[in-house]
């Protein structure tokens, strides 16, 4: 678990004190980060085709959403919740885009397809902060009210998605580096400086580590919980727009299959599902492991099928390794303060 | 706050009409609402107000209702199961598959088996392990699906046993009534467990456990054993739906459960079970079955889409919790 | 009661627009939890650069004045007048602006912030920037200013200790510059240099003008720091008191009501000392636990005493499983223990009354008589009603043995008071068969009468031959009604003290690690 014991002596010490370093370790992502790395090391000795620019932005492609959206709920995990109508924003977002797309300029499509994420996190959030309504009740409830409504906005896939928006989100728009990673790296650096350089941020994690604390030390709680559901709304629409923009369609179900992998990458991430806790490239990182299964086995040459059990099985074992290796740590140290 | 009180016949009613309500069980609201929406249904169309529809109704809810049970266990120990849909999967394909190369008995224990191995496992890594029953279930849904994928080619399988549809899809004769035999059958089962959970030591156990898990831990209780039995349990009666479901519809596929993730647990929180543990029950979340089943059934005469129903599930769960889903501090 | 007046030994200090009369006058409190009455008609007022200290026992409604002072509850009635402001809002963010800062008993700081977060980021607008090293750096300064250097700024707060915890929210406190600070129970945690701290501080603050709101029990303290003070009982002014002119007897008096001090049964006699006991346990580790030798005999009441944070807590979940322990030789009624659960103590005799009742003694929305029965739910036995129906002797009669004020058996746990849980989660243990109880704190914040019969229970447990190990935070509960106390300090035993040795002083004394003292 420790890198002193990959480079042995003081270097490796002080490495693992570093204050980057030390906030990855308190934020629970240095199991999802080492598993990543382990992960992608075995994808390049597998194939290393995957360094090539079109796999590489084949692979974009397919994490990005993934990882907007594992983001988004990130965000409400921190406040303490947990979003179950992630799917359903992100699809509600993914159609609301692509039919503007038809009649609007893309830049006001961009924002329908923007305010639509944040409308429903805005009503999510105000049921949850100012109604003093359980999280997973109410994103329950509106999952079955925004997927609704996403299927009257658009009944079957179609929208007026153009070639030149897939270009400018998933295509070959930048040399070499794909343009859908950097769209990813642009929302992530935003959100990094606003959850940990702003006083907001600070509130947002400051909220599910102690709702009380907060409120006790005369701050806005609700407010900082209504800003998450708002702030996850946002970037799970911009996970819904970007996924338009790959398959050149929207899509009323597109979302779906996002709630259980968005909560799975965030426990992979290893942020702490009472709040407080969680690691935004730990996120990030968490999701492409996950994402990038398929394709692993895929070029390894094994069914495919078997990466809904491989995901699962890093799922679990990464987030309960730590805490049997403490129990078995505590049983051969004793329990001694 | 006065005499020193232990019986309680001589307990003082309390006064008013809010106290006389606040005494009804929670389970019989959504039968109430229940009959509400059945009358209401029979004011639009009066041929709505009729025992087959009734019947047809109560049909589609206990469907919904025995895929549910399992959920309204595993929520009243402060749990969530969203493994049902693939576990449903899992046990109704594995019931075929094993019915047709072992014959029906070992196909039946082979697929409750199958359920009860995989609520064991849900069951140990929360009580063992500490992790989220959300992350838990979630991964075991997922592992699932690949399993299911992996182990078994679904072409082949469409026979169904005779036995099988004898007890789900068969009309029975009642009173000169023809209802399906999967709802005496709903019935029974609801009855059961509905006994288990009141009047058993480990039903009450569970309760504690839900309510109040440091509790429960320095009562004494074995918390952990609780846990897992009720994840095992939970997972038998997924695949018990499976199995019935397969038996009723005839047909099964590798995502023949996926409407009953969030539509379990939309059951079971409509049928007054608190999300955060300690309360609901069977008979309660066979009312909410009904109450959404209800809801379909006028959505569908009105033809209104399904879309339209989806919403109204969604409106239904926004006003129960708004009416008892509070964050109390108590 | 005497009205009021201007004085004090510190003189005012002539703030710009001099107030007419006192800063803070409060009139006519009043709060109601649902049928409790926390708070009745409590007036008094404070003078700036004074210090007033709210005093009374446990659950006298001192910390619910000084929560509707900060803004944490809004009052039910009454008015909080501040410097020609009214506050009273039930709003912090109000009280902050106003100039009210408090420290709170329950502290009030994010875990999971650092200590740099906690102290700067409830000042300013949610939507300015934040910085980590800016932050920290203020907040070493600021630490440094006030005489903390040995706690780092860039840690997480659960990283501290209970007592630093504390002194960073006073220092929190402190930093807003405030023109009221309230100190609700701000020292229970510190140890003497820590007070002695909070004191520069408090002097320092009210040689500025800054008025003090000092809620306390502990009267040494009150008589080194306070100016004037309130005394309550029951939620009610029992009476107000000056600087120096106060003795301990009176004080005691009037918290207490009644005589001058309270009436605690008679201890049972002294069990044989021959008798096997009930249990041993030698160098017993455990965190927050370093090396604790006990031997409780049958009927004996073993009294833990210390200041919070000593390891008392943790102590007596190590006794009963519920904590990682390890011990060099460990018997729990005759049986040898290597780990221990609360399973296997439950079934070796042993039952436990936790601190919080609400969150781990009780299930709250749970009957009565299935709160008292919870320990003995068989997995396949009888559960719910046909069980209630066999043991109803038995429930009716722990019940009534213990006076609980209940409409009977089939009422919901979390609908009675205070004290009347507590009656629960300690009367599920009597007429068990149990050969050790232990108990954590049962008479806190419950009123005088439920503790009353909770003594009289305790006693009559240990007349059974039951053994008591009884952790108690009120000194006067373990030098009167147990045969033996135990004082720790640092997760270790500071003294055992017995028969003549046994008196407040030595208790108190061992506790703040001076040993022997008079």
């Amino acid at each position: 678990m420790t890198a002193s014991s990959v480079t042995p002596g003081l270097l490796g010490r002080r490495l693992w004190n570093a204050p980057s370093f030390l906030r990855l370790r308190r934020e629970g992502a240095v199991a999802p980060v080492s598993a990543f790395l382990v992960f992608f090391v075995v994808y390049v000795i597998i194939n290393p085709e995957l360094l090539t620019r079109f796999q590489l932005q084949t692979a974009s492609n397919l994490v990005v959403p993934l990882a907007l959206a594992a983001l988004g709920q990130l965000i409400i995990v921190l406040v303490g919740g947990i979003d179950i109508s992630i799917g359903a924003i992100m699809s509600f977002s993914n159609v609301v885009f692509a039919t503007a797309m038809v009649s609007l300029p893309v830049p006001l499509a961009l924002l329908a397809g923007i305010g639509a994420g944040l409308i429903c996190g805005l009503f999510n959030g105000a049921l949850v902060a100012y109604g003093k309504l359980p999280a997973i009740a109410v994103t329950l409830a509106s999952a079955f009210i925004i997927g609704s409504i996403s299927r009257e906005v658009m009944d079957r896939p179609g929208g007026g998605i153009t070639p030149e928006f897939y270009l400018a989100t998933s295509g070959e728009l930048l040399p070499y580096v794909p343009v859908a990673l950097f769209w990813l790296a642009i929302v992530a650096v935003l959100l990094w400086l606003l959850l940990q350089r702003t006083a907001l941020g600070r509130h947002i994690y400051g909220v599910g580590s102690s709702a009380d604390s907060v409120r006790a030390a005369g701050l806005n709680a609700r407010g900082a919980q209504l800003a998450a559901f708002a702030l996850s709304g946002v970037i799970v629409a911009l996970g819904g727009i970007m996924l338009a923009g790959s398959t050149i369609t929207g899509d009323p179900r597109s979302g779906d299959p996002y709630l259980l992998s968005s909560i799975a990458a965030v426990a992979l991430a290893g942020a702490s599902f009472t709040g407080g806790r969680g690691s935004i490239i730990g996120t990030i990182l968490a999701a492409c492991t996950l994402g990038l299964v398929g394709n692993l086995l895929f070029f390894a040459g094994i069914n495919s099928y078997w990466q809904y059990v491989i995901a699962a099985l890093i799922v679990i074992s990464v987030v309960g390794l730590p805490v049997l290796w403490r129990r078995i740590y505590q049983a051969v140290r004793g329990v001694r303060a | 706050m006065t005499a020193v009180r232990a019986d309680p016949a001589a307990a003082p009613a309390r006064s008013g009409f809010s106290g006389a309500l606040g005494r009804v069980p929670r389970s019989v609201w959504p039968l109430a609402v229940f009959v509400l929406l059945f009358l209401v249904g029979g004011l639009i169309r009066p041929n709505l107000l009729s025992v087959d529809s009734l019947v047809g109704t109560a049909t589609f809810a206990m469907i919904l209702a025995i895929a549910s049970f399992g959920q309204t266990v595993a929520v009243i120990q402060a749990g969530i199961d969203l493994s049902v849909p693939n576990t449903i999967a899992f046990a109704a394909l594995g019931f075929l598959t094993w019915t047709a190369a072992f014959g029906p008995v070992l196909g039946f224990v082979g697929g409750i088996l199958a359920g009860v191995i995989v609520g064991l496992a849900n069951g140990v890594i929360v009580a063992k392990l500490g992790l989220t029953p959300i992350v838990t279930t979630i991964a075991m849904n997922g592992l699932l699906f690949g399993v299911v994928l992996l182990t078994f080619r679904n072409s082949e399988l469409t026979v169904i046993p005779q036995f099988l549809t004898d007890i789900t899809a068969t009309k029975i004769d009642l009173f000169g009534v023809k209802i399906a035999a999967v709802l005496p059958l709903g019935l029974i089962l609801m009855v059961v467990l509905q006994l288990v959970l009141s009047f058993t030591g480990w039903g009450r156990s569970l309760f504690v456990v839900g309510s109040a898990p440091h509790t429960a831990t320095l009562a004494g209780l074995p918390v952990d054993r609780i846990r897992m039995a009720g994840y095992a349990l939970s997972g038998a009666l997924a695949a018990f739906a499976g199995i019935v479901i397969v038996g009723f519809y005839a047909q099964a596929s590798a995502t023949m459960g996926a409407s009953y993730l969030l539509g379990s647990v939309a059951a079971v929180v409509v049928g007054g079970a608190s999300i955060f543990g300690g309360r609901g029950s069977m008979v309660g979340t066979f009312g909410g079955a009904l109450v959404l089943g209800q809801v379909a059934t006028l959505v569908n005469v009105a033809n209104l889409g399904s879309n339209i129903q989806q919403l109204i599930y969604g409106v239904i769960v926004l006003i129960v919790i708004a009416l008892y889903g509070r964050r109390t501090a108590e | 009661m005497s009205i009021p007046q201007q004085g004090g030994a510190v003189a005012q200090a002539a703030a710009p627009p001099a107030p007419p009369e006192a800063l803070l006058v409060v009139r006519g409190l009043v709060k109601h939890y649902g049928p409790v009455r926390a708070v009745e008609d409590v007036s008094f007022s404070c003078q700036a650069g004074e210090v007033h200290a709210l005093v009374g026992e446990n659950g006298a409604g001192k910390s619910t004045v000084a929560k509707m002072l900060a803004g944490a509850v809004s009052p039910t009635a009454g008015s909080i007048g501040f410097g020609g402001v009214e506050l009273g809002s039930g709003s912090i963010r109000d009280s902050r602006q106003a100039g009210v800062t408090c420290a709170f008993q329950e502290l009030a700081l994010v875990p999971e912030w650092t200590v740099a977060e906690n102290l700067s980021l409830p000042d300013g607008a949610p939507l300015r920037g934040f910085s980590q090293k800016k932050a920290t750096r203020a907040a070493r300064a600021l630490l440094d200013r006030l005489e903390l250097e040995h706690i780092d700024p860039s840690v997480p707060v659960y990283s501290l200790s209970l007592a630093d915890r504390q002194l960073v929210e006073i220092a929190r406190a402190i930093a807003a510059d405030p023109q009221l600070l309230i100190l609700d129970e701000a020292s229970s945690a510190l140890a003497p240099p820590g007070v002695e701290w909070l004191f520069r501080r408090i002097r320092e603050l009210t040689a500025r003008g800054t008025a003090v709101v000092y809620v306390s029990h502990r009267l040494s303290e009150l008589a080194e720091i306070a100016d004037r003070g309130t005394v309550l009982r029951d939620g009610k002014v029992a009476g107000e008191f000056r600087r120096g002119a106060w003795t301990d007897d009176q004080l005691i008096s009037l918290m207490a009501g009644r005589e001058a001090s309270r009436h605690f049964p008679e201890s049972p006699p002294t069990p044989a000392a021959d008798a096997p006991p009930v249990l041993e346990v030698k160098n017993l580790v455990s965190p927050g636990i370093d090396g604790v030798d006990l031997t409780v005999r049958p009927g004996e009441i073993l009294g833990v005493g210390g200041l919070q944070g000593h390891g008392q807590a943790e102590l007596l979940r190590a006794l009963y499983g519920a904590a990682p322990a390890v011990a060099d030789h460990w018997h729990l009624g005759g049986h040898r223990i290597k780990r221990l659960t609360p399973v296997r103590a439950v079934r070796l005799g042993a039952g436990y009354v936790p601190e919080d009742r609400k969150r781990e003694g009780l299930a709250l929305q749970m009957s009565v008589g299935e709160n008292l029965l919870s320990p003995w739910l068989k997995a396949f036995g009888l559960g719910g009603r046909p069980l209630l129906g066999s043991q109803s002797s038995w429930i009716s009669g722990v019940l009534r043995s213990l006076s609980v004020r209940t409409r009977g058996p089939l009422e919901r746990a979390g609908a009675l008071s205070g004290g009347n849980q507590q009656k629960l989660v300690f009367g599920r243990w009597t007429d068990r068969d149990r050969r050790l109880v232990l108990l954590h704190d049962p008479t806190r914040g419950i009123d005088v009468r439920a503790k009353q019969e909770l003594y009289d229970a305790i006693v009559r447990l240990s007349g059974l031959g039951v053994a008591v190990i009884w952790f108690s935070t009120e000194v006067e509960e373990l030098v009167h009604v147990c045969h033996r106390v135990v004082v720790l300090y640092r997760g270790k035993i500071a003294d055992e003290l017995e028969g003549e040795r046994l008196t407040a002083d030595a208790v108190v004394g061992a506790a703040v690690g001076v040993k022997g003292r008079r």
